[in-house]
């Protein structure tokens, strides 16, 4: 009997040796399930509880007008509803018996009954969709009058934009959300925005502020007011389309600055868009070429082999350079027609290759090409404006004598169109280098000094000759003003080489006494009979330009030999 | 006695108490953490806190006085006691009190009590009372004789319905049969069981809400919002605390209301999150050890019915506690089983109390039971 009663009791205690292994089995289970929601798993974890508690709060406010040079408003908004329905409400007080009330409503927002009330009724459990945004106040009054249950209004703006296509790439626009995302409406995006007040606070399951954690306050959104002349924007933009038009151009740029200033007056690019319906538009139409798109300038850099073997004494200004046509490794360097010995204002006027090339080469490498540096190559123009390149232009590079022969004559190097600008008003301020700007500025900024004043000057003159007859772009004249540019025509580079698509163009200053405006237009691939530069951009520069001159008011100075001074007679003299 | 001129030592002094002071200072170690965490999940409510000291209180006094009485007594008791018990059940499905949508309660005037706690300590005495009357092993009527007693109350209690306590209860009285020596061909043949019987309960037996906590806990984020709510937003606040826990008072997902039922069953929750995996693996500690120091007693205890009745007692605080952390923790389905001593809760916290003071008592009195 005793053995037996041991024998049980050993069965006893062999089976609370089993239940101790089992819980210490179970303690370690208990433990590693809370270590792996603390230590493997805690991230997700915790980003739940943060997205259960923490609540952020903005305050938005109305955002700022993107104003011209004179307060035109170029984009402004306008207050807009948007329509949005409670589908629960809906389903709650089954406002669908209403159908004819609801049949209005979409009516009005031109949305399809059949389609948007399957929508509604499909998802009982949903508790906001927009049904139509950025409706007029007419189409709100008429919804609020309909008084249909589960459907609201809520306040935003509508931006516009007055100029339409003519500004459109510069001032840009915005999303349906009223962020900016192109042109000057996402670059000053942030103060046209302001800061909106933010609350960061802690709520617990009701709903029921615990905490304020932060508060940042409130930035005023602000204006902004562009350098652009909506005029001359305006007129830049008609010339150019016009241009373009007759002249079955893929595309064409403009850009006007003020020499003085660096302020860019007016930028236009065609083909635009209209900003204020940008449905089933054409991506590429988007694109502000005019600081995008780069092309080789051609002849439109010859002035700066000329002012560069000025500046460093190879050649004055009265020499004469002789035309024959020679050869760098297999390449001829030769001219349309043979024009032999020419002064420097003959290689201008009849843009010698020969001559460009001659004067290049006889300077050193360097000197040559940081010249075209100095005038803004190979850098942005500092207007700040988004997506700008800064061309293709290398001073690190080593540039052999052919290079430099064909640099001469603007190829091996890629500039836009407002980098050309750029490098005219450094010409027309007489050698000083200034930023440009796509804002108004209450005072011009310190101009840098690159050239002297009195070879820029005698070269600004020397390009006088090319709009007068016997020059290459006559068209580019201005009637009663001096005006001073040079054309350009150059092959576009395609792969492997140069293709048979050709862009043209004109830049230049006015008046050439004092010169206050420069302006570079570029047409780009025109399929019509008239290709070259100084025929498809010089019409165009010189509509401009005329305009502009007249429009600001600038004394016409044709025949004012008077007051100039002894120097301009003299260098007139050897221009003439 | 026999040495009345010896100088009482105060170890002397203490047994006098009929203590067993190593199980006693974990329990209480076990009832200050319940104080602080109460305190911060009820959202520091003085008046909560003043309710659940004095239950603690009665609950300590609940413990010392049980343990003053004799294991003998009881096993003279149980049966008598067991009846009443099972009348009371009865009784409470009849004219019972309806509090969230069960019958538990049976007002007798003065006082609504849960006949059901009584049944936690009297059961596992009772079967404890007849296998020990046996010869061991029992043999197979016996086992079946012991479920059949285990088996009246349970479903009794399943039919309240009050699921948690209903799986307490038919534990309580199957350790007491494990423990005497089940056959191993015995408890493989109820493992087989259980699977057509786990098809009937849940076909026929299972209420829908009960079906839906099932279903929950195999995939909570079905319902996020619904009944998946209480699982996720409990391993949530238990990720929240990290490794050092996020400090007392500052847990976001309990002070901010997040987590439901949070100073009742999900009390785990808060506590993980205010202190994080290292005050886990402290707070299991401290579990480990009652549950060890339990066994103990009952390894040591000279009785069959004493051994088997701690075992018992032991094993069924243990289901508490892993049934808690396993269901706040994701690991089990939600039943409401609070955790046990820290958990807000009077009637659980006095039978948990009573029962171990039946421990203290098969502790202090091993040998004078054998004499």
């Amino acid at each position: 009997m005793s053995k037996v009663k041991k024998s049980a009791e050993n069965v006893v205690l062999w089976r609370v040796m089993l239940m101790i292994a089992v819980m210490v089995l179970v303690f370690c289970t208990l433990l590693a399930r809370a270590a792996y929601l603390q230590i493997i798993q805690p991230d997700e974890l915790r980003e739940q509880g943060e997205l259960r508690s923490l609540r952020s709060e903005s305050h938005q406010v109305q955002r700022g007008m993107i104003t011209d040079r004179n307060n035109f408003e170029l984009a402004v908004s306008v207050p807009a509803f948007a329509v949005w329905v409670d589908p629960k409400v809906v389903h709650d007080t089954k406002s669908w018996e209403q159908t004819e009330k609801w049949q209005a409503l979409f009516a009005v927002l031109d949305l399809d009954f059949k389609q948007e009330i399957a929508k509604i009724k499909k998802s009982p459990k949903k508790r906001f969709f927009y049904l139509k945004r950025q409706s007029s106040s007419a189409v709100a009054d008429y919804v609020r009058q309909l008084n249909l249950p589960g459907v609201y209004l809520r306040e935003e703006s509508k931006r516009f934009y007055p100029s339409g296509e003519i500004a459109a790439h510069l001032v840009g626009f915005t999303n349906i959300d009223g962020q900016g995302i192109e042109g000057a409406e996402k670059l000053f995006n942030q103060v046209l925005t302001g800061t909106p007040g933010e609350r960061t606070y802690q709520k617990d399951a009701k709903g029921r502020q615990v905490e304020l954690l932060s508060v940042k306050s409130a930035v005023p959104p602000k204006n902004i007011q562009l350098s652009i002349d909506q005029r001359l924007q305006s007129i830049t933009y008609r010339a150019l389309k016009a241009a373009v038009k007759s002249y079955a151009a893929s595309s064409g740029s403009a850009v006007v600055v003020d020499v003085h200033t660096g302020e860019i007056l007016a930028m236009a690019n065609t083909p635009s868009f209209n900003p204020n319906n940008r449905a089933n538009v054409n991506q590429h139409r988007f694109r502000n070429r005019a600081i995008t798109d780069v092309f080789e300038p051609g002849s439109t850099m010859k002035p700066v082999a000329v002012l560069s073997a000025l500046e460093f004494g190879t050649v004055k200004q009265d020499s004469i350079v002789d035309t024959t046509p020679f050869k760098i490794g297999g390449k001829r360097f030769a001219d349309p027609r043979f024009l032999g010995d020419i002064s420097l204002e003959t290689i201008i006027q009849r843009s010698s290759n020969v001559g460009v090339a001659k004067l290049a080469l006889g300077l050193p490498k360097d000197y040559f090409v940081v010249a075209f540096h100095e005038l803004g190559l190979g850098e942005v123009t500092g207007s700040g404006l988004l997506g700008e390149s800064s061309g293709m232009f290398s001073l690190s590079r080593r540039w052999s004598d052919l290079e430099i022969g064909t640099l001469s004559y603007g190829y091996g190097v890629a500039v836009t169109t407002l980098q050309l600008a750029k490098m005219y008003a450094t010409l027309g301020a007489k050698g000083v280098s200034r930023p440009l700007s796509i804002l108004k500025l209450p005072e011009p900024p310190e101009g840098k000094r690159v050239f002297s004043e009195k070879n820029t000057d005698f070269v600004v003159h020397l390009m006088e000759s090319v709009v007068k007859r016997g020059g290459t772009a006559p068209q580019a004249s201005v009637p009663g003003y001096r005006v001073a540019g040079k054309s350009g025509t150059a092959y576009k580079a395609i792969k492997g080489g140069y293709g048979d698509e050709l862009s043209g163009f004109f830049a230049g200053v006015a008046p050439v006494n004092d010169p206050q405006i420069a302006i570079a237009v570029m047409i780009n691939e025109p399929q019509s009979d008239v290709f070259h530069g100084g025929e498809v951009a010089g019409p165009v520069f010189a509509k401009i330009m005329g305009s502009t001159l007249q429009l600001y008011n600038i004394a016409p100075d044709e025949n004012q030999i008077e007051t100039l001074s002894r120097k301009d007679l003299k260098e007139d003299k050897h221009g003439l | 006695m026999h040495y009345p001129d010896k100088k009482k030592t105060p170890a002397d002094w203490l047994s006098t108490f009929h203590i067993d002071w190593p199980l006693m200072l974990a329990l209480l170690s076990l009832m200050s953490i319940s104080l602080v965490v109460v305190y911060s999940a009820s959202g520091q409510d003085m008046g909560l806190m003043n309710r659940q000291a004095v239950r603690l209180g009665v609950a300590l006094f609940v413990c010392f006085a049980v343990a003053q009485i004799p294991p003998l007594v009881y096993r003279r008791l149980s049966v008598p006691v067991y009846l009443i018990s099972i009348m009371l059940l009865v009784a409470v499905l009849v004219v019972g009190h309806v509090g969230k949508g069960a019958q538990r309660w049976l007002d007798i005037g003065f006082i609504k009590f849960q006949p059901s706690e009584i049944l936690k300590m009297v059961l596992p005495m009772t079967v404890a009372w007849y296998i020990s009357r046996q010869p061991m092993p029992p043999r197979l009527i016996h086992i079946a004789a012991g479920f059949a007693i285990t088996l009246v109350p349970t479903l009794l209690i399943f039919k309240q319905p009050d699921f948690g306590t209903s799986l307490l209860i038919a534990s309580s009285g199957i350790f007491v049969l494990f423990l005497a020596g089940m056959s191993w061909r015995l408890i493989g043949f109820f493992g087989c069981l259980s699977i057509p019987l786990g098809a009937i309960l849940w076909f026929y037996l299972l209420r829908d809400y009960q079906k839906q906590r099932v279903l929950t806990f195999l995939n909570p984020e079905s319902d996020p919002l619904g009944s998946g709510y209480h699982i996720i937003q409990s391993k949530i606040a238990i990720g929240s605390g990290g490794l050092e826990g996020k400090g007392w008072l500052m847990g976001t997902q309990s002070q901010l209301e997040f987590l439901p039922e949070r100073h009742t069953d999900f009390i785990f929750s808060v506590f993980s999150e205010e202190f994080g995996l290292i005050g886990i693996g402290l707070l299991l500690a401290i579990y480990m050890f009652i549950i060890g120091r339990g066994l103990l007693i009952a390894a040591r205890s000279q009785h069959p019915f004493t051994k088997l009745l701690a075992g018992s007692l032991t094993l069924t605080f243990f289901v508490y506690f892993f049934v808690n952390i396993g269901m706040v923790s994701g690991l089990l389905p939600v039943v409401g089983v609070p955790l046990p001593l820290v958990s807000y809760g009077g009637t659980s916290m006095v039978t948990l109390m009573a029962g171990f003071g039946i421990l203290n008592a098969i502790a202090t009195n091993k040998k004078i039971y054998n004499r």
